[in-house]
């Protein structure tokens, strides 16, 4: 009896703990619920890039990262998919052909020279731009919601980077010069890094020139990516002569590590000539996914109500007993998605919802096996033990069968896939405990009542000579 | 209830064979239709191309008057060199049109959407669906789903050859087969006579009834494992027609309180699960007979041929093999 009691303790309080977490934590919905839009890009091999990298797909990830940054979306994910394509995630984005635009193109890496007279201007609209960018990142913050504050924002930055290029003006040499960048450490004592730059002869004699007309005058390289101003170092007077010749330079900005290496993949990223296509695009309007919520709310609500009701009518007190730990069923698995960052879309609903079909299914099995024991003539309480030890086989076996099922489709499938993989799965593990442990402990607890000890409640026709034996507890 | 099973398992085994053989005559069909050139429809996710759905704004004043012409739509798609592109007018009063295309990129798919807004109303853009897919990631969607549904055949012979015995698990397998194969056919002929497509959910449909319907096999498996233990001296026709007749009632309110979820989504969720459902509610009945008809009458069928009819004598002594055969029914 004691350990009953501390099983239906340990039970109310996850169920307690569950519906808390349910309340307070909010469900993470996919974009086919809340609406957005979801791209694959498509890393192509060039003719200088023969082969894909994992640098290279950082490099290019970097570059988009920053171009998503120009879109102002906020709470936006990019992630790596295989060996050369990006999933890129815009929540609540209304303007997709913009975002593919955007997004579509090949990086522009472009090394420009400051317009003599501007040197004053720059450091004013330098000074403007980091104070937007910083709100932006404020303002992109998931929650912060201000949908309106954050495009006039956006708008802002994009004339701020516009009136930064103005100050520039092209000196022929580009992305497609610069063989590599690296960020190495600026002496071997100190904790200050350096980026390292490597061009190849075209790019050296251009840099040269670049240099050898800067050098000393104040005036700085501007290192443009996607027309967005990312570096601008000036050159030292000792290079007035010749220049900086020979193919490598290094940018000394007492960076940190993180710093160096940074804009060190950035420039790789506009360095690599990789044409980057979208490959799928799936756009949900808000209120169509919306509206596929409710739907399958509904649906889920009904498939749980018609179940309960079977249940009830079919096994009686058993059933009820069985609905109340599918109810709390629902709610660990529920909780557990939320607690474990589970996407929902809509595949993964109908996984949870399919799980819940299943879920009964150890229920099933546990109270066929009490009635078998029941006619075969055994006391009520002795059936019911019997019934829960004689199907756990059963319910472990058939329950690791779907498991690994589940397991394939997480590992080898995508996207939509995997939720629902992952809903499904969860489902099954938390049912096994809640069918065997909730379940049986509120079944013996219901037996210590006497006025419940009836086997007509869990079986409509045990044999009449079986009635006062089943009378009997142990 | 009680059931015949072992008795009149050859009205069963031709049961399962006509759904099968009519199934692998749609697919047969499909392949040869110019429209189709597979066995069955593959949708968007595995061809490639474009689909877009619009609806009108009906907080516009006089936005929504008539309902969508589909001439109106098609004389402007050929206008843009998209003939032979397939449109649906969909939604509540007629007011939302599906259309679907080659691949289009970005400046060809919004200069149609230009022109229809202007043919046609003003869309409302928070209920409009882009879907764009290319071609290689439907392959890729394809072989990974292959790829899964090997898996996890491979990994549900290991976990049973090693729960239990490997005729047991190959049997198990049979019947998966039959399950998916009947449900392919079925949405074959579905794909012939309604139009039916299968996207990427319909291989997720197919490895959940590879999940769900091996587990009704092995709750009869388990049964007959332990009758077997109980009784090693009894027949094994025996065993199993008294196994699957207790498990019968089991099986039955199981797949039933499944169907019962599954058709509250078919009915009431989102379009987009509809084709879902229903893979699932064949797949799961198909799997709830094929454990009960096929799995069960395929084991006694193998048990007698190898001479393993009655286990206790079959591991005793091998030469009483033949007598014991000579017992089948």
């Amino acid at each position: 009896m004691q350990r009953q009691r501390s099983l239906l303790a340990l039970i109310l309080v996850l169920v307690i703990g569950a519906i808390f977490t349910i309340v307070q934590v909010p469900t993470r919905l996919g974009l086919d619920l809340q609406g957005g839009s979801q791209l694959t890009l498509q890393v192509k091999p060039s003719e200088t890039v023969k082969e894909i990298t994992p640098r290279v797909m950082e490099a290019v990830q970097r570059v988009v990262e920053g171009r998503i940054n120009g879109l102002g979306v906020s709470e936006s994910v990019v992630q790596t998919v295989g060996e050369d394509q990006l999933l890129v995630q815009l929540p609540g984005v209304s303007d997709p052909e913009q975002a593919e635009r955007v997004l579509g193109g090949t990086a522009q890496l472009d090394f420009r020279q400051q317009k003599p007279g501007s040197e004053a201007q720059l450091a004013v609209e330098f000074q403007v731009r980091q104070e937007l960018l910083a709100k932006q990142a404020e303002l992109q913050k998931p929650g912060a919601g201000n949908e309106a504050a954050l495009a006039e924002n956006q708008a802002a930055i994009k004339r701020s980077n516009a009136a930064i290029a103005e100050l520039f003006e092209r000196t022929g040499l580009t992305g497609e010069n610069l063989q590599d960048a690296s960020a190495e450490p600026a002496s071997a004592s100190g904790n200050s890094w350096n980026v390292s730059l490597r061009f190849d002869p075209k790019g050296a004699t251009l840099f040269a020139e670049l240099t050898k007309s800067l050098a000393g005058t104040g005036r700085s390289i501007g290192i443009l990516l996607d027309d967005r101003l990312i570096s601008a170092p000036t050159v030292g007077v000792q290079f007035a002569q010749t220049g900086i010749t020979g193919g490598g330079a290094v940018i000394e900005g007492r960076f940190t590590a993180e710093e160096a290496n940074d804009l060190a993949v950035q420039l790789r990223g506009g360095a690599l000539p990789v044409p980057v296509e979208i490959v799928e695009n799936r756009t949900v309007g808000a209120t169509l996914g919306r509206d596929s919520v409710q739907r399958s709310i509904y649906a889920g609500l009904g498939g749980l109500f018609l179940v309960l009701i079977f249940m009830v009518v079919y096994y009686r007190l058993p059933g009820a007993i069985a609905d109340l730990s599918l109810v709390i069923y629902s709610l660990l698995t529920f909780a557990s998605f939320t607690l474990l960052g589970v996407t929902l879309t809509l595949p993964g609903i109908a996984g949870f919802i399919l799980s819940i079909g299943m879920a009964v299914d150890a229920n099933v099995l546990i109270f066929e096996r009490t009635r078998e024991e029941l006619r075969a003539g055994k006391t009520l309480y002795r059936s019911v033990e019997s019934g829960f030890y004689r199907a756990f086989s059963s319910i472990l076996d058939s329950n690791v069968t779907t498991v690994i099922a589940c397991a394939a489709l997480f590992w080898l499938g995508a996207g939509l896939v995997r939720g629902f993989a992952l809903t499904l799965g969860l489902g099954v593990v938390v049912s096994m405990f809640t069918a065997i442990t909730c379940s049986r402990t509120l079944m013996l607890l219901a037996l210590s009542f006497p006025a419940l000890r009836k086997p007509e409640f869990f079986c409509p026709q045990v044999p009449a000579s079986n009635q006062s034996k089943a009378e009997v507890t142990p | 209830m009680k059931l015949n099973v072992m008795k009149r398992r050859s009205l069963w085994w031709s049961i399962s064979l006509l759904i099968i053989l009519s199934g692998l005559v749609a697919m047969a069909i499909s392949w040869t239709r110019p429209d189709i050139k597979a066995p069955l429809r593959p949708s968007l996710d595995f061809v490639g191309g474009t689909r877009i759905q619009f609806e009108l704004d009906c907080t516009q004043p006089n936005n929504c008057d008539k309902p969508i012409n589909v001439g109106n739509v098609r004389e402007l798609l050929d206008q843009q060199g998209l003939a032979g592109s397939s449109i649906q007018v969909v939604g509540q009063d007629q007011r939302a049109v599906s259309i679907r295309t080659k691949t289009l990129n970005v400046d060809e798919r919004t200069k149609l959407q230009a022109s229809l807004s202007e043919a046609i109303g003003k869309f409302d853009p928070t209920t409009t669906q882009i879907d764009t897919v290319g071609p290689s990631i439907g392959r890729q969607l394809f072989t990974s789903g292959m790829l899964a549904l090997i898996v996890s055949f491979a990994g549900i012979i290991v976990y049973l050859s090693f729960r239990f015995q490997f005729d047991y698990a190959f049997m198990a397998i049979v019947a998966l087969f039959h399950d998916v194969l009947v449900t392919v056919g079925m949405f074959s002929i579905l794909g012939l006579v309604f139009g039916t497509e299968v996207d990427s959910l319909f291989i997720v449909a197919l490895l959940t009834i590879v999940g769900f319907s091996v587990n009704d096999t092995v709750v009869i498996y388990d049964r007959i494992r332990e009758t077997i233990t109980l009784n090693p001296e009894r027949h094994i026709d025996d065993v199993v027609e008294e196994a699957v007749n207790q498990t019968l009632t089991r099986s039955i309110n199981t797949t039933l309180t499944v169907l019962l979820t599954l058709s509250s989504i078919f009915f009431f969720g989102g379009e987009t699960l509809k084709n879902f459902a229903l893979a699932l509610i064949i797949g799961f009945t198909m799997g709830a007979y094929s454990s009960i008809f096929i799995a069960s009458t395929l084991l006694a069928w193998w048990r007698k041929r190898n001479g393993q009819a009655i286990p206790a004598m079959a591991a005793g002594s091998p030469a009483l093999d033949a007598s014991v055969s000579s017992e089948d029914a």
